[in-house]
């Protein structure tokens, strides 16, 4: 009687303390978790406040007086105003284009009876398959020959070609869950089938449209392959300035880490404020997140 | 008033030519929608792999004008497929392919597992955890090569911290592969991370309580129930991945350039170097079809031991 007293407390206690040592635990992992994922990250902002003599310090400095030369030579001397325009002006039209295409496409998927369609959509799923290197030459001597290089327009035209297949599997989802009869109401209220579109399916859609946005957006904003190839100075994006920076003799790693952190800002605040729809976006609408 | 199945069902009005004209409108509409779609993808994506195949029986070489320039037969092919530097290069990529999706495939697994736990403050980590892969590459080159360095970096900086040798990173031909592994890695795992815990969170409970009920210890049931029901988004993860990760080059051309003495050096890195160093069109566009080519044998080989196929036809016929 006495043994089972004792004995029935110290169940309980040790349950609690279990559940007590695995929350530790977790937050413990976690704690590790961030350090290695975000350690770089904190490395490439503060060096991009850093001196030059401060970014090859050593021992590392982890503590120093925050300069904002190297913003200012980045605007100033290698005029970055210039690639974030272009780079806004590209990929912006291409985000544009794909979107309103994509979204045509996948409402065409989504809601008519064409033969072949399942072959379509793979067809355009197909673009997502196709490593750049392999494209790179042929548009480089198209580029060439239609006098295209260093013009934004071919870089639009592959932007938006990239864009298409995440548009059009996401948005074919979206669609096929917004119920027909919704639209079927409206229809037999009078709307036309175009004003049906505009006024009951497309604000349904508004949150997937934001979402497979900020998708697209991101991969054409940081894409440097295609960019690095067919253009050289007058279309030059951000991601090829960000590299020239490496290119002379001297690198500085300050100027360098100024360029990353000034291009990958947008990227980042859009898509930390539009995370709702993002897993489904990334897997082309596959997975519910 | 009855509402037909398949199609939207128009209210009906007396039969005559325009009724007629809004069926063929009806009809045409979807090809009407389709259609800017299909020409920016016929003009952009199918007409340069087009040309690039004409482009592969040439020899085409701008800046080497004494050469033979036209057709050349299967030349370029048969000098790929004796190529050793191709050879390698290919090796490599798969090499470089299989570690880093299968590194970022449990790491993110088990990240996933961790933040599934409804703990105060793990929503907040996991949006901090996507910004790796929210980064531009080419920042994520600059910066891991700035940490790198051997000399100064503060990666060697902490390994001496903590009492070990410091590593000659991407200095070397031993450590040059694992150390853009590494930022591979390090990029791509919150991909897979963000993917699986959205796979996780969408399971049912009842499986779980189930092999609780039954007795089954966390190991048993992560593998008997867990693995087998998040089955289709790894495989979609994993495919993803993969064709990514083959074709990875930005931020390897930034951190090594496929060096030192080739030793990172996969196939876009190889190709890049072929084409707009030496401007060996024709041979570089053989080798980007046999490139091509292997990807798309190895998702088939992929799709077909995972069934992807069967899982997506199922999807469209439910």
């Amino acid at each position: 009687m006495r043994d089972n007293q004792m004995f029935r407390p110290t169940i309980h206690r040790s349950r609690e303390q279990r559940r007590i040592f695995e929350t530790a635990a977790a937050y413990f992992l976690a704690f590790l978790v961030i350090c290695f994922f975000l350690f770089p990250v904190l490395w490439m902002t503060t060096s991009s406040f850093k001196a030059d003599i401060d970014v090859a310090a050593y021992p590392p400095t982890f503590v120093f007086s925050p300069t904002m030369e190297n913003f200012v030579e980045l605007f100033v001397d290698l005029r970055a105003a210039d690639a974030l325009i272009n780079s806004c002006v590209i990929v912006g039209l291409a985000t544009c284009l794909a979107m309103i295409f994509g979204t045509m496409a996948a409402f065409a998927l989504a809601r008519y009876d064409i033969k072949g369609k399942n072959f379509l959509a793979f067809e355009i799923l197909s673009v997502r398959m196709l490593p750049p290197i392999v494209s790179v030459i042929p548009l480089f001597i198209i580029a060439r020959k239609l006098g295209l290089f260093d013009t934004p327009w071919l870089l639009i035209a592959i932007y938006t070609l990239n864009g298409l297949p995440f548009v059009v599997w996401v948005m074919r989802v979206f669609i096929q869950e917004i119920p027909k009869s919704i639209e079927e109401a409206a229809l037999i209220d009078g709307c036309s089938r175009y004003g049906c579109f505009a006024r009951v399916t497309l604000p349904l859609l508004l949150p997937g449209l934001a979402a497979t946005m900020v998708i697209i957006f991101m991969f054409a904003w940081n894409e440097y392959l295609f960019a690095s190839i067919l253009t050289s100075a007058d279309a030059k994006t951000l991601p090829i300035l960000a590299a020239n920076a490496l290119k002379p003799k001297a690198i500085s790693w300050g100027l360098a880490s100024a360029a990353g952190v000034v291009m990958s800002l947008p990227v980042v605040v859009l898509v930390l404020l539009m995370q709702r729809f993002l897993v489904r976006g990334l897997t082309f609408g596959a997975v519910k997140g | 008033m009855a509402i037909a199945g398949g199609e939207l069902a128009v209210p009906v009005r007396a039969n005559g030519p325009t009724d007629r004209a809004r069926r063929i409108g009806a009809r045409s509409a979807p090809w009407v929608l389709l259609g800017p779609t299909l020409c920016v993808l016929t003009l952009v994506g199918f007409y340069p792999l087009v040309y690039s195949l004409y482009t592969s029986f040439t020899g085409y070489r701008p800046t080497q004008p004494t050469k033979e320039q036209g057709y050349v037969g299967l030349e370029n092919f048969a000098r790929a497929l004796t190529d050793g530097q191709f050879g390698a290069a290919l090796q490599l990529t798969l090499i470089f392919t299989a570690v880093s999706v299968v590194m970022s495939l449990c790491l993110g697994l088990a990240l996933a597992i961790l933040f599934n736990k409804r703990l105060p403050g793990f929503p907040f980590i996991r949006s901090l955890l996507m910004l790796p892969m929210l980064i531009t590459p080419i920042s994520v080159g600059i910066t891991w090569r700035i940490m790198m360095m051997p000399d100064y970096g503060v990666l060697n900086y902490l390994l001496r911290l903590i009492g070990l040798d410091p590593w000659r990173w991407t200095g070397s031909t031993s450590t040059a592969l694992a150390s853009v592994l590494l930022v591979d890695v390090w990029q791509w795992t919150p991909f897979m991370f963000i993917i699986l815990l959205a796979g996780l969170r969408a399971l049912p409970k009842s499986p779980f309580e189930a092999a609780a009920i039954d007795g089954a210890g966390p190991i048993r049931t992560f593998w008997l129930v867990t693995v087998p029901m998040l089955k289709p988004v790894i495989v979609i993860a994993v495919l993803l991945r993969m064709i990514d990760a083959f074709r990875t080059y930005d931020t390897i051309q930034i951190v090594t350039r496929g060096g030192p003495n080739l030793a990172t050096d996969v196939v876009s890195v190889y190709l890049q170097r072929l084409n707009f160093r030496f401007f060996d069109l024709g041979y570089g566009s053989a080798v980007s079809w046999l490139v091509l080519l292997a990807i798309l044998a190895l998702v088939l080989v992929f799709v077909k031991l995972t069934g992807f196929m069967r899982d997506i036809a199922d999807k469209e016929g439910r």
